[in-house]
């Protein structure tokens, strides 16, 4: 259980405080597939933020009860001056993972072959996205926090990721921040709605796919 | 106390993969690799070492004008590489905060050990070399040598732990730091024992941690042949003071932070 009490986030801008989130109380269970929909600048990245530890809440609490990814998304996770091998290595150590079984599972699951001898940051976002998923699969989490960008991977990508998360680890939960409504369809069984701060939840995923089209 | 353990446990694995990347993207794995991190200080001492004997002699007061100025040069470099590296440290590791278990007290650790440790092997080259031909002395107490050093290098430590986060605040500490760090090389005690001085400029001086840490060093070197004016309490009690000033100053700087 990952549970988010009250949560506020602010950022400076200029002089002023921009309110981000204001008072979020949201918890994932084991096994739940939240689908997070809102429009851009509503705060998706910044909750997912929040829940990955990356950024710290301005007021509240979040109690971590089970293990949880790092935010898979465009930035973040990576050293771009790095290659793909060192970056694997680097993730190993400091997770306390065997790094040969890690190599193999990577080279597996990317199909990157030679690539993941270059610096990452010559990568396309496809590349990304694999390497993003594959080292966290291979760690292998309770809670999946996933930012976006599962949709920039090729059909075989994401076929792999339905089949990674979905057959083989049927009981791990998934946050998925999205624009692509087929994708939280495929993906969720619930979804939440941030709007001007505030969190709407729907047990029922169409309802909350419904009220998202029409902000 | 099982937690504890634990935690220590993952700070060091966090620490020594933060090193080795550090090294790998600093120095790369072609030619001479990590041993680059003492080549500046090496360079350093060894060059202006060689100057002041070409410019004021061999010997000054009865020691190795090549041997003090090195001994003296090393920890400087130091100091000056450290709290240079230690500029918007937060901001371009940010991508590092991604893992949680990775904390920003571990990024000017790594930076720090880093920078001493390439001192270290630099002393150790240049002091082993020199030795040969009798430019330099055989350390007349390692322990003093050692304990000065450490009392040194805790401050310089200390002063990183604030400005790091001071960094990320302000903009203008990146413009005034150099200068700064060169107009205050006289409290470093690179280029005199306080002994020289007259008694109101060693009162000042010795205000200073890093001139204790040294007056140490240098007696640890070259023992009874100079005259060493120490307090260890003033390094240790200012590095106590600024280290905890500095650590406030990262907590509230990370509860901030806007990481990409």
């Amino acid at each position: 259980m990952i549970s988010c009490s009250n949560l506020w986030k602010s950022y400076r801008v200029g002089h002023g405080q921009k309110q981000v989130l204001k008072g979020i109380d949201f918890a994932i269970a084991p096994g739940d597939r939240v689908g997070l929909l809102g429009r851009n600048g509503a705060g998706k990245s910044t909750l997912i933020k929040l829940i990955g530890g990356v950024e710290l809440p301005t007021t509240g609490r979040i109690r971590r009860g089970m293990t949880c990814s790092w935010p898979l998304g465009f930035h973040g996770g990576f050293q771009g001056s790095l290659t793909g091998y060192d970056n694997a290595r680097f993730i190993a150590r400091i997770y306390d993972r065997d790094y040969g079984t890690m190599r193999q599972f990577i080279e597996d699951f990317t199909e990157l072959g030679r690539q993941l001898r270059m610096p990452v940051k010559t990568y396309s976002s496809g590349m990304r996205a694999r390497l993003a998923f594959a080292l966290s699969l291979a760690i292998e989490f309770d809670c999946y926090l996933i930012d976006e960008v599962i949709m920039v991977g090729d059909k075989n990508f994401q076929e792999k990721c339905h089949f990674e998360l979905f057959e083989k680890r049927k009981d791990r939960a998934i946050l998925l921040a999205s624009h692509s409504l087929s994708s939280i369809r495929e993906f969720c069984n619930r979804a939440v709605v941030l709007e001007s701060g505030h969190m709407t939840q729907f047990n029922d995923l169409e309802e909350g796919l419904a009220v998202y089209e029409n902000l | 106390m099982g937690r504890a353990l634990q935690a220590w446990r993952i700070q060091r694995r966090v620490i020594f993969a933060l090193m080795i990347r550090e090294l790998t993207t600093r120095f790369g794995r072609e030619n001479i690799g990590f041993l680059w991190v003492m080549a500046e200080p090496l360079l350093f001492a060894t060059l202006v070492g060689f100057l002041y004997r070409y410019m004021i002699g061999t010997e000054e007061h009865g020691v190795s004008v090549v041997a003090f100025i090195a001994s003296g040069y090393i920890p400087l470099t130091v100091m000056r590489n450290s709290f240079g590296r230690c500029l918007n440290i937060f901001v371009v590791n940010g991508s590092l905060l991604y893992h949680r278990q990775v904390r920003v007290l571990d990024f000017i650790i790594v930076r720090f050990m880093i920078e001493m440790i390439g001192g270290m092997m630099a002393y150790l080259v240049i002091g082993t070399i020199l030795v040969f031909f009798g430019l330099f002395p055989v350390p007349a107490h390692i322990g003093f040598l050692l304990a000065g050093w450490c009392l040194y290098m805790l401050f310089v430590f200390s002063v990183c732990l604030v400005i790091a986060p001071a960094s990320e605040s302000s903009e203008t500490l990146e413009k005034l730091l150099p200068v700064t760090v060169y107009v205050a090389i006289p409290l470093s005690g690179t280029f005199n024992m306080a002994s020289w001085l007259g008694p109101k400029a060693r009162d000042i001086v010795l205000y200073s941690p890093l001139v204790n840490g040294m007056e140490m060093m240098r007696y640890g070197l070259f023992g009874d042949t100079v005259r060493p004016y120490y307090d260890v309490s003033v390094p240790l009690g200012a590095s106590a003071v600024v280290a905890i000033v500095g650590l406030a100053m990262c907590r509230r700087v990370r509860r901030t932070l806007v990481v990409e």
